[in-house]
């Protein structure tokens, strides 16, 4: 097992090469063998297609190549920021202006650069390069293939026919298109523009202090100034990073196994036989899934908080002088008392679901197997351990998974709670803040969009690694197929 | 026809996760008025609509409109509808140079914020001589080295003065008496008496850390900081000196740490807001300015709010301890920047407007209108010799006695107060958003502060740790980033 993963990456790195030359080979057997409108559409997008009749394809890829090709052409402008091989010379923001104005009257007399754009654009007409091969090598195998039926005496397929089939035998493409377009769009672009900010100077708090609205590219400093802690970037994150995450880790499995248990044990209380008013009980706690959770959890931080009654009652008690940070809301309260009251808080609004779920899966177990256990004299316990508990871990498997994951991003109960508090003069992130809170703070309220950046890509390695590592040596993955 | 049916279910879902995008024009200066005017069929630009935006502060935006809707009525041929609206102070200035096409045609900032908004192409030069002459005339001399910006090395006009604001205190009379209310240690014997804190600030931002920072002596006024003195208001002119490292500075910070740690001492705002801990009896009094009269007066109510010069207090032996320059009982009166706020006209304005959008300036900047904004909005006017006026309204009845008091103290802390200074449209703002105000709120809290690579700032209850801090502070105002390391031995200035 250990050789065949061993020699398992150098066999698939040859195979990939030879698929590669073999891809350039077919490409010219392909120009050589096809006929003359194969070899001509390597040049005019649809010229195969006009060659065999078929006009609407051929127009159509025509138009995509005029399309494209007018857009790197003539590159046309948003906010004076322009498309097409001008966004490809912006990418380096290097010829960068802040614009002149004239004083008195306004006038533009030098447009201002938008880096930002200048960045967008520069990819989007990347993907634009990209999406124009797609569619030459489309417009070639379409060709191709109109040759190919002709040989075998088949007329090539109108584009009526084509349209058939995109409704019969390729409509898992037509299904897919606009879902790949939409993740193209509206989450490949976007991504890649994050990670293009991590190698900026892009903060606009800076940007705004020096008066400026330009940002260039800076390399990896940003990720050396993690290590050398140089700057508030790097002093940051070279600091709080790694508190942050381990926080992060250890809020996302006490927040998920405390309600995950919790619900199981209050959902046996409520289920067990004989106890009276279980429908009440059931309400009661669903009442609190009626409320929303911003309401209960900003009611739970004025009870707690540093004139909330809690706080007053203990007071008035003589218990305490001075108020207690329950929920570190102030700087030098307890880190420690924050975090429990958090994990414990996050109870009160996690575990009626877990309860409400469990209830329907203790209801379903078949009476039966008890029955059977009882016959075979097995104990409460015996069969709690062997019967309940399997049949609920095995159903809510995939809830705890997506419960766990949920927890890391937890944006609402950490930042309605304790705003990421207690503070530290000199940082953003706070003792309870997690990743997700923090990454807010850095970017939302401090425009340090480059830091943003470099915490996410940094927090995407660590967590990405460790899915995988975990993933990788679960049983999910290495008995894939046998029956658990 | 099923199969159709799926593709265009699944277009829907595309294209309502496109749908869901911002497809904002981007003019939010048409925010929230309610409905626009019509366009003035008489606009003199096809880009003009012939109204002008005003943005001024959100408690005095109805005041300003009512005023301009007046001017409006008064002036038949001045052919613009004017539409004020109200903005958040603190965070204008931002806003504008952010989106500076989204930005009302008439602005109002803090005077700070000149240079900035005037090199980032923000804000167009006043050059209409009646309104340069009144502003000369009309203002005291210390907003109107504040008031210029530079353009292409030539001096210009950017802000018009009309409010000035500086901070004082807020006592509960219900716990304080007018004689505690004097002093820092009578206000902790009020607290003490109360079971809780003397006195809290609005923020830890370099605004109200000017409470102590700027600390002057009660005998001559003098302070050894220095921000920025004597430099040229130039671009890429001289810095002029700073110093944040006298013996008196050291001495305040120790006392300052003293009456922190004190149970009855100061405390920074909860996060609950400095209202709540005002409000609660958390703290006996507050530091803070005009614009937070209305919250105060909520707080404690109007009967019960005091309002007085940010107090004195004395250094003790403790905070003198091993330096030359300072003995214990010397008294200090808390400091303060002693601000304007301004009017600025947007470069993105329309051209056709510039005229009259100086005449309304002028008009809105006049000593009547800033009068008048006293007495209903609690604006404390700007020009020269407004403390006669506000005498004169007390006296005739126009104004009750706390709202004279807080227009009294606020031109009386004026005497013991700079206005922030600017030089370029960067300088100033490293005092604000380069760590010194977090520094100093380290020091206070005796609490470790990282400063660049390995080095933190530690001991900050010690000595040497004080003068390290305060290094750290001056080196921040004059670099705008923290020093590579400290050097071996830290100036001594007595």
């Amino acid at each position: 097992m250990g050789s065949r993963s061993k020699t398992a990456p150098k066999s698939h790195r040859v195979s990939l090469l030879e698929r590669l030359r073999k891809k350039f080979s077919d490409m010219g057997k392909r120009f050589a063998d096809g006929s003359p409108g194969t070899k001509l559409s390597h040049f005019i997008f649809g010229a195969g297609n006009f060659y065999h009749g078929q006009y609407i394809k051929g127009l159509l890829f025509l138009l995509i190549q005029l399309g494209i090709l007018a857009l790197m052409i003539f590159c046309p402008s948003v906010n004076d920021t322009p498309y097409g091989w001008k966004s490809l010379a912006n990418l380096s923001l290097k010829n960068v202006t802040e614009g002149k104005m004239d004083p008195f009257t306004g006038k533009v007399m030098v447009s201002p650069s938008d880096c930002k754009l200048m960045v967008l654009f520069g990819f989007v007409t990347i993907a634009m390069i990209f999406i124009y091969f797609l569619v030459w090598n489309l417009n070639i195998e379409s060709s191709r293939k109109a040759d190919m039926d002709l040989k075998i005496g088949k007329k090539p397929t109108s584009f009526r026919e084509d349209l058939r089939e995109l409704l019969d035998g390729k409509f898992h493409v037509l299904m897919l298109t606009p879902t790949c377009i939409a993740a193209t769009v509206f989450t490949i672009l976007p991504t890649i523009f994050m990670i293009a900010l991590a190698f900026t100077t892009y903060n606009t708090q800076d940007m705004n202090d020096l008066g400026t609205k330009l940002f260039h590219w800076n390399g990896i400093q940003n990720f050396i100034a993690v290590f050398t802690g140089e700057g508030s970037l790097g002093v940051e994150i070279k600091n709080r990073f790694l508190p942050v995450l381990g926080w992060t880790f250890i809020w996302a499995i006490f927040a998920t196994l405390t309600c995950y248990l919790g619900g199981i044990v209050l959902a046996l209380l409520i289920n067990k036989k004989g106890l009276k008013g279980k429908k009440l009980f059931r309400t009661v706690f669903i009442i609190t899934i009626a409320v929303p959770q911003f309401i209960s959890l900003l009611a739970v931080r004025n009870l707690l908080g540093e004139y909330g009654p809690f706080n007053a009652m203990l007071m008035n008690l003589g218990w305490t002088s001075q108020p207690i940070g329950f929920l570190g809301l102030n700087t030098g309260d307890s880190e420690r008392l924050a975090k429990f009251m958090v994990i414990l808080i996050n109870m009160w609004v996690g575990v009626p679901y877990t309860m409400l779920m469990t209830s329907g899966i203790l209801m379903n177990i078949p009476a039966d197997l008890y029955e059977a256990g009882r016959v075979d004299g097995a104990s409460t316990l015996k069969m709690f351990r062997k019967i309940t508990m399997p049949y609920v871990v095995f159903v809510t498997t995939p809830y705890l998974i997506s419960s766990f994951v949920g927890n890391i991003s937890a944006f609402n109960t950490i930042f309605l709670l304790t705003g990421g508090g207690p503070t530290y003069v000199g940082y953003q992130a706070g003792g309870t803040d997690l990743l997700v809170t923090w990454l807010y703070k850095v970017t939302i309220d401090q425009g340090s969009y480059n830091t943003g950046a470099v915490i996410g890509i940094f927090t995407f390695l660590i967590t990405a690694t460790i899915t995988l590592v975990t993933y990788r040596r679960s049983k999910a993955y290495n008995e894939e197929d046998t029956f658990q | 026809m099923k199969k159709f049916l799926a593709f265009l279910l699944a277009m829907l879902m595309v294209l309502s996760l496109a749908a869901c995008g911002d497809s904002g024009s981007g003019d939010s200066n048409k925010g929230s008025e309610g409905a626009e005017p019509a366009s003035d069929p008489k606009a003199k630009d096809p880009n003009d609509d012939g109204v002008i935006r005003v943005w001024v502060g959100e408690e005095s935006a109805e005041f300003y409109q009512k005023i301009c809707d007046q001017y409006v009525a008064d002036h038949p041929d001045f052919g613009y509808t004017i539409v004020v609206k109200g903005m958040d102070t603190g965070s204008v200035a931002g806003t504008i140079s952010q989106d500076p096409q989204a930005a009302a045609d008439i602005y109002t900032v803090a005077h700070d914020n000149i240079g900035k908004l005037a090199s980032t192409m923000c804000a167009k030069p006043f050059t209409d001589q009646a309104l340069i002459d009144q502003v000369l005339a009309d203002n005291p001399d210390s907003f109107k080295t504040v008031i210029y910006s530079t353009y292409e090395g030539e001096s210009y006009l950017y802000g018009v003065p009309y409010i000035s604001q500086a901070l004082f205190l807020y006592y509960n009379k219900d716990l304080v008496t007018e004689e505690q209310a004097k002093t820092f240690e009578g206000l902790k014997e009020a607290a003490a008496a109360a079971n809780c804190k003397a006195i809290t600030v609005t923020g830890d931002d370099g605004f109200n850390m000017s409470f102590a920072l700027l600390a002057r002596k009660v005998s001559d006024h003098s302070t050894t900081v220095k921000l920025f003195e004597g430099a040229e208001p130039v671009s890429g002119g001289s810095k002029g000196v700073s110093n944040c490292q006298g013996d008196d500075t050291i001495a305040i910070v120790r006392w300052l740490q003293d009456y922190a740690a004190d149970p009855n001492g100061f405390k920074w705002a909860s996060s609950d807001g400095w209202e709540a801990d005002f409000r609660n009896k958390g703290v006996v009094s507050v530091i803070g300015g005009a614009w937070h009269y209305n919250s105060a007066k909520a707080s404690v109510g109007e009967a019960n709010l005091g309002i007085a010069l940010i107090p004195t207090f004395k250094l003790t032996d403790a905070a003198v301890e091993g330096l030359s320059g300072v003995k214990a009982g010397d008294e200090f009166r808390g400091g303060t920047f002693a601000d304007c706020k301004c009017f600025m006209i947007n470069l993105n304005s329309v051209p056709s407007k510039y005229e009259e959008e100086q005449e309304l300036v002028m008009y809105l900047s006049s000593k009547e209108v800033q009068n008048a904004s006293y007495l209903e909005v609690m604006n404390v006017p700007a020009y020269l010799g407004a403390a006669d006026f506000i005498k004169q309204c007390y006296e005739e009845g126009k104004v009750t006695e706390s709202e004279y008091s807080l227009a009294a103290m606020q031109v009386g802390m004026a005497e013991w107060g700079i206005p922030q200074p600017f030089l370029t449209g960067t300088l100033n703002t490293y005092y604000y958003s380069k760590n010194g105000p977090a520094v100093f709120r380290a020091m206070i809290d005796k609490t470790a502060y990282p400063t660049t690579g390995d080095q933190i700032l530690t001991e900050t209850e010690s000595l040497d740790g004080i003068r390290k801090g305060l290094y750290l502070i001056e080196y921040l105002w004059m670099h705008g980033v923290a020093p590579k390391e400290f050097p071996a031995t830290l100036p001594t200035v007595a």
